[in-house]
């Protein structure tokens, strides 16, 4: 898989090191693959001078199965691009130092602005790529030094089902395990091409479809899960509520919904129902493109062939009405009774290995660890815990630190392991506010387009080069394990940052990864049952406490942590762009199987970058009849917001008037195209509903 | 055993069979306790090619004696040897210096077919084991008697009737003429395309797939364990001849039951199962096998 000529095996050598002692020594190293949320357990197992890598048959997440990023995605480690050393800005370029120096630098930048500007105007972006431990400590030094201004990339993916969830059924995670979709009797799937996006998971339905059960998918594209399908229901890009309304307008005229569960479990039934009667799907299907009697047979499987289990992501997610997408997706779950018994349940697919745990340790603007608000009473907690106040505004979110950057307001920004100015909306407004602060940290493991712009730059260890725990889409906390040494000078995250917080703030120092762990078991109920050995090898799934030793698989099987669930009525509105006569078409963003968010990995991996080189847009064979645009001819796509150069990929597997852009490649942008709309909610913009001209 | 295993660790790094997590692995072993008996969760095709490496030069090869790879997974050599033996220069300078000491599963595995093809007792092995309750029948290839010498030998009519037992606990498969019964056109190629998620298990996971991709690196040039099933595999500047998902699917299949058996005159396939308990999505070769493709 790998070359390891260059590479010191530390790990290798350790663990030879005790071999000589102990013949019965450790080859293989169980750790958590680094791409998606699904957080298969891989081994790596070594000798001589080869390699293995296997998934772990033990695991109940992956039952041994890998996809190709497991299996191929892993030579990025290698690259000879590795940042290796700390940098600290010289006019155009960077010059080399060392750590002390790199970290008292920014740490007394930093201090001279919140000294001079006061605490909110600094930022940091913490990242779902690193470990529970190590977003704990980013959100720590932010709130120890005064701000709330703490946010990732979950604002961009999960945000909406942190709200919309909290509020409906006060847990923002997915209610059961995927070990339990063998008790499921219907899938539900909309939004998430999941064979693509998280393979392992998107296969493990399959298999249940091949067992005979229902399949239900909606989408707006004819992703590969849609030819199992019983039900293909192909709606148009933003018409989620008005397709979730419909269906449970059926269930209700019907009669279909579990009214034993209404009663004793739920509450705003009333008002809710009022809203439903709306929306009769002889009338959304002007909105929707999705024919009345499949919406009929939909709706009769979630509500009678029980239990069901919806699965959701970005395509649910990522509008202007996301938290309101969100809520709808649960009022279905409630008002069918599909929660709380296994085989059931909403599964928000995580994009990133760590976005469940990310959040739930509080690196968002709005939560303390354990999703406690940030104008809440029990931030006292955190203030005895921590022996300092605690700010108790509301801090910015990730686009508003850059829109506050170029207004001037925010002068520094702290960014570890993500790379805004590719994945961002808008990324021209985030390039004018990174240009305009006066101190850019940029904590990764290569040289990004954002690392670039830096002031400071900290070279990470990736996961494969360190220790700590990972937190996936099903609860499950996982340990992961160093397989190899960092490269050059580079430490891992959680190092960087406790060295930098003892710097800036005098914070205590942590030994270790496990250290922190211990920390946050003591501010985090759901994960105070979970040590470092309880949950080796195949993890626990939260809340693992008091109540639950052994961990939770099926949440709110008896009730729910805010008492009854919340059934919300959910108006339909329009997406915040339509296409017109000028921009005739809606463009729609995501990812495709081969790469990983900006490519910062995965385009450093052979066999991934040669599956999939170069950026492309998706259009309908008729769409591009009429425009007599050819396979594979370059072609302009521009928004109201800016435009890109792109070749065309033309397939029968997007319906005509809709385009299809991968966001990976830095050589066309796309979140070019895309403008600042926002739900109001959640604050995610809405990369899915772009009108866009295609100009050949 | 022991002894036999101490004769042989005087000139040969140890490996065999290790359980790690539950996990049966390979490693590297010091005496014969140390070897877990079992079948372990992988080809360890690794010791012959690796995984990735640089092909620039021919690195330092160590001898090392293999204890416990299962007979599906080494006659995957034997078969590949057809094929890349003396023109792969790592592969055979390797397979010159690797000895396989391949242990006999007493019993059928789940879903494992490998009578079909001859298994489970090899008639091409270097050293190989039947463990027998606490004893061992060793065969032992002429090149290796030196190790055997103070061993009793004993009629081979035990290995007559281990395989006749063997054969009445596992179905054979009809694979005879396979090779003329497979079609082109068959519906089973589209079928497996709509459920298969190109993650190239079946590739990594088989003791007879050899093909890598090759690429530059800076001042490497590397070769990496490739997948067929990839639309990059073997495309060219026009791009791969097999654009569609079934139809490097169907190439798989018939590289292994059609065009290996023409030219090689043997299958490219053990019965080990492996590509099958491997695939995520429950794609089972033995199904291109069985299939009644009279009936398409």
């Amino acid at each position: 898989m790998m070359t390891l000529r260059k590479q010191e095996k530390y790990w290798g050598a350790i663990r030879q090191f005790f071999y000589n002692f102990f013949p019965y020594g450790s080859v293989g190293t169980i750790t958590v693959c680094p791409y998606c949320g699904t957080g298969c357990q891989i081994v790596i197992n070594e000798y001589g001078s080869s390699q293995h890598i296997i998934g772990y048959s033990l695991s109940p997440v992956n039952e041994g199965k890998l996809c190709i990023k497991g299996y191929s995605g892993l030579s990025y480690n290698f690259s000879k691009e590795r940042l290796i050393k700390p940098m600290i800005r010289e006019g155009d370029s960077f010059r080399n130092a060392d750590w002390n120096e790199a970290l008292n630098y920014s740490a007394s930048r930093m201090r001279e602005i919140i000294s001079k500007y006061g605490p909110d105007s600094v930022a940091f972006q913490s990242s779902a790529k690193c470990t529970n431990e190590e977003n704990y400590l980013m959100q720590k030094i932010a709130r120890m030094a005064g701000t709330n201004n703490i946010d990732h990339c979950a604002r961009s993916c999960h945000s909406p089902t942190a709200l919309g969830l909290i509020n409906t059924i006060g847990a923002g995670a997915a209610t059961g395990s995927i070990g339990s979709l063998e008790d499921t009797r219907t899938f539900f799937i909309i939004g998430t091409n999941t064979t693509e996006q998280h393979p392992i998971i998107g296969a493990k339905i399959l298999r249940e479809r091949k067992k005979g059960k229902n399949l239900i998918v909606a989408d707006p594209r004819k992703i590969q899960l849609s030819t199992s399908a019983n039900v293909f229901l192909q709606f148009k890009p933003g018409s989620d509520i008005a397709l979730l309304n419909s269906i449970m307008f059926v269930i209700l005229k019907n009669n279909w919904q579990d009214n034993d569960f209404i009663n004793s479990r739920t509450q705003g039934f009333e008002e809710f129902r009022k809203e439903i009667e709306k929306y009769p799907p002889e009338v959304t299907e002007e909105i929707t493109g999705v024919n009345p009697s499949l919406v009929e047979e939909a709706a009769m499987m979630i509500a009678k062939e029980r239990p069901a289990a919806i699965f959701y992501a970005m395509g649910i997610t990522q509008h202007i009405h996301g938290t309101e997408n969100v809520m709808d997706v649960s009022n279905l779950a409630l008002i069918t009774g599909n929660i709380g018994v296994r085989g059931s349940g909403i599964f928000p697919l995580r994009g990133q290995n760590n976005v469940q745990g990310s959040s739930d340790m509080g690196a968002l603007s709005e939560f303390y660890p354990g999703y406690v608000r940030y104008d809440s009473d029990n931030v006292k907690k955190f203030e005895e815990l921590w022996g300092k106040k605690m700010p108790r505004n509301r801090g910015l979110t990730l686009s508003e630190m850059f829109d506050a950057a170029a207004d001037g307001k925010i002068k520094a920004i702290y960014l570890m392991g993500e790379n805004p100015l590719i994945t961002e909306a808008s990324v021209s407004k985030v390039e004018e506010g990174i240009n305009n602060l006066e101190l850019f940290i940029v904590q990764d493991i290569f040289l990004t387009l954002t690392a670039a712009k830096a002031h400071v730059v900290f070279p990470a260890a990736s996961s494969l080069e360190k220790e700590g725990t990972f937190t996936n889409t099903e609860r499950r906390i996982q340990k992961i394990s160093p397989i190899y040494k960092p490269p050059g000078e580079a430490k891992p995250d959680w190092w960087i940052l406790k060295e930098f917080g003892k710097m800036l703030l005098g914070m205590e120092d942590y030994s270790s990864p496990e250290m922190i762990f211990d920390e946050i078991r003591k501010v985090i109920y759901n994960y105070s049952g979970a040590s470092y050995d309880n949950i080796f090898p195949i993890g626990k799934q939260w809340p693992i406490n008091k109540d639950f030793p052994e961990g939770t698989e099926i949440m709110h099987s008896k009730s729910f942590p805010i008492g009854r669930g919340k059934l919300i009525p959910v108006p339909f509105g329009y997406p915040a762009e339509r296409a017109d006569d000028d921009y005739r078409f809606i463009m729609t963003t995501g990812r495709n199987y081969y790469h990983w968010h900006s490519g910062t990995m995965t385009r450093r991996t052979d066999i991934l970058e040669r599956e999939s080189p170069e950026p492309y847009v998706e259009i309908n064979n008729d769409d591009a009849m009429m425009l007599k645009v050819r396979n594979g001819q370059v072609i302009t796509l521009e928004s109201r917001h800016g435009s890109i150069k792109i070749k065309a990929r033309i397939t029968d597997k997007i319906p005509s008037g809709i385009v299809f852009v991968p966001f990976h490649f830095v050589e066309a942008r796309v979140n070019e195209l895309v403008g600042e709309n926002y739900d109001p909610i959640s604050k995610i913009p809405e990369f899915k509903v772009v009108a866009v001209k295609v100009i050949p | 055993m022991a002894k036999l295993f101490k004769s042989i660790s005087e000139e040969y790094d140890t490996y065999g069979t290790i359980s790690e997590q539950g996990e049966i692995v390979f490693g590297q072993v010091r005496g014969f306790k140390d070897i877990v008996d079992g079948r372990s969760k992988y080809a360890p095709k690794e010791f012959l090619i690796s995984r990735n490496e640089n092909i620039l030069y021919l690195p330092k090869i160590e001898k090392k004696a293999v204890f416990g790879i299962r007979s599906c997974d080494l006659k995957g050599f034997y078969i590949m040897d057809r094929q890349i033996y003396g023109k792969d220069p790592f592969y055979t300078a390797r397979r010159d210096n690797t000895l396989f000491i391949n242990f006999v599963c007493r019993e059928p595995c789940e879903g494992g077919f490998c009578s079909s093809f001859g298994g489970p007792v090899l008639e091409e092995y270097q050293i190989q084991v039947i463990p027998d309750g606490g004893k061992y029948l060793v065969m032992v290839s002429e090149e290796f008697e030196k190790y055997m010498k103070d061993f009793k030998v004993v009629e081979n009519n035990e290995i007559e009737k281990f395989r006749k037992d063997f054969d009445n606990k596992m179905e054979k498969l009809p694979v005879e003429g396979i090779e003329n019964r497979i079609k082109w056109n068959s519906k089973l190629w589209k079928e497996y395309a709509s459920i298969c998620i190109s993650c190239g298990a079946c590739n990594f996971s088989c003791p007879t797939c050899y093909c890598f991709d090759l690429y530059d690196r800076e001042d490497e040039r590397l070769r990496e364990w490739d997948s067929c099933i990839l639309a990059g595999f073997t495309s060219s500047s026009a791009g791969n001849n097999r654009p569609e998902l079934d139809e490097r699917l169907r190439q798989r299949f018939y590289h292994k039951y059609v065009y290996y058996k023409k030219s090689k005159d043997v299958y490219l396939c053990t019965g080990c199962n492996r590509c099958t308990e491997d695939c995520p999505v429950d794609i089972d070769i033995k199904e291109v096998i069985t299939h009644d493709y009279s009936k398409e």
